[in-house]
């Protein structure tokens, strides 16, 4: 990789994905750097919601970053790099979960959650009560959980449009999907999900 | 509009694509219908719960280990078809070229097996006029034959190759596209041939 360029070209930080990516198919060091950095915390974000694998995802959020650069120079200029990112992280995601289901090794859920909440006590809020910040965590990893148990197919689609914000049209590019078919999977979803929270709002009713 | 077609809607409600008319009918039907306004609740309140949970970061040192990785990986490849070892063509041209081979050497043999069939023959004629023996007495019977055992050896030793000589055969022999035929000499008649060779 070239380390640096010109010093008149314009800085790497006010470049547009487009140009940025371009520079980046140049083999520039510091425009690939610059991408990682604008997208890894919503790939890393994506990933492990649609997991719900923290560890997992991070080395999936390296994957996708590490395939873009092997790929930088097949990037479509005028095709949105978000999509593409986000296209490469959901396959990934999806080829993640699919390797677990066929090999049936995958730790348990309850195993996982364990695990997420002794971390996250580590990182709790101090100034909030400890049993406040337990019952938050708590109710996050229920929510987190509920989503992990909804089926591939409608899970992908749900994070990207509730959790990553994206509009229909990007989803139905990122899955290579008819946009009514995204439609109809996303609400499928989120009716999945709702049944899967009802408990958890009775609690939180109770409390 | 009835309480399922409602509850279709609440996604797009959600979402805030219905259109106006969608909306204020939703809207009306909420009021009289406390199950649906529960269920949209419940819907809502779902969808709370999923954009309140905290955003994963990306690990610290993410960058400098995919930075690393990438300084390892390939070389990325021209967006062009990369010109890639020909194997089929390659392939093709050299069993193309061991047919013709195969094809030019069975050629040749037929070609040259004639010919060195009537170079012998003619070598047989030479030697037979010289020693007055062989086709020319076999000739008489009406037939052209070459005599295998007719000593050729002794003719081998020129430093020419006569492979490609035209051969004039006079009389008895005669010559018609191609097929020599012996004319039946006169009886009594003792006739002599003659080969002239360039």
């Amino acid at each position: 990789m070239a380390p640096d360029r010109d010093p008149v070209l314009p800085p790497i930080l006010s470049l547009s994905d487009e140009d940025l990516m371009a520079r980046v198919a140049e083999d520039e060091e510091r425009a690939f750097g610059e991408l990682v950095r604008r997208y890894q915390g919503r790939i890393t974000n994506l990933v492990s919601r649609v997991l719900n694998d923290r560890e997992c995802a991070d080395d999936l959020a390296q994957e996708v970053f590490v395939r873009v650069f092997i790929h930088r120079r097949n990037y479509r200029r005028g095709s949105k790099l978000s999509t593409w990112l986000f296209t490469i992280a959901a396959n990934l995601a999806k080829n993640e979960i699919r390797r677990r289901v066929r090999r049936r090794n995958w730790f348990s859920l309850d195993a996982l959650q364990e695990a997420l909440n002794d971390s996250a006590m580590i990182f709790a809020d101090r100034r909030e009560g400890t049993e406040r910040a337990l019952e938050r965590e708590q109710l996050q990893k229920e929510v987190g959980r509920a989503i992990a148990t909804i089926p591939e197919k409608y899970r992908v689609a749900l994070v990207l449009r509730d959790i990553e914000g994206l509009a229909y049209e990007e989803i139905a590019e990122v899955m290579g999907l008819p946009g009514g078919t995204v439609r109809s999977r996303i609400n499928r979803a989120r009716t999945m999900l709702k049944k899967k929270l009802q408990p958890l709002r009775r609690k939180e009713g109770d409390s | 509009m009835k309480c399922h077609g409602v509850r279709r809607l609440f996604g797009a409600y959600w979402d805030d694509e219905t259109t106006q008319a969608e909306r204020e009918h939703l809207e009306a039907h909420f009021q009289g219908c406390a199950a649906c306004r529960n269920e949209y609740e419940s819907f809502s309140r779902a969808m709370e719960m999923v954009a309140a949970l905290p955003r994963y970061e990306a690990a610290p040192d993410l960058l400098e280990r995919t930075l690393a990785r990438a300084r390892r990986s390939s070389p990325a490849r021209d967006t062009l078809p990369a010109r890639e070892t020909p194997w089929v063509p390659v392939t093709a041209v050299a069993a193309l070229l061991l047919v013709a081979a195969a094809f030019v050497s069975q050629w040749s043999t037929l070609a040259s097996g004639p010919r060195a069939a009537r170079t012998t023959a003619g070598l047989s004629a030479r030697v037979g006029l010289a020693s007055g023996t062989g086709p020319v007495a076999s000739g008489a019977t009406g037939e052209a034959r070459f005599d295998a055992n007719a000593p050729v050896a002794s003719a081998t030793d020129s430093l020419f190759d006569h492979s490609e000589d035209i051969e004039f055969v006079l009389d008895p022999v005669t010559l018609r596209r191609g097929q020599a035929t012996v004319t039946q000499p006169h009886q009594g008649l003792h006739t002599e041939r003659a080969v002239i060779s360039f």
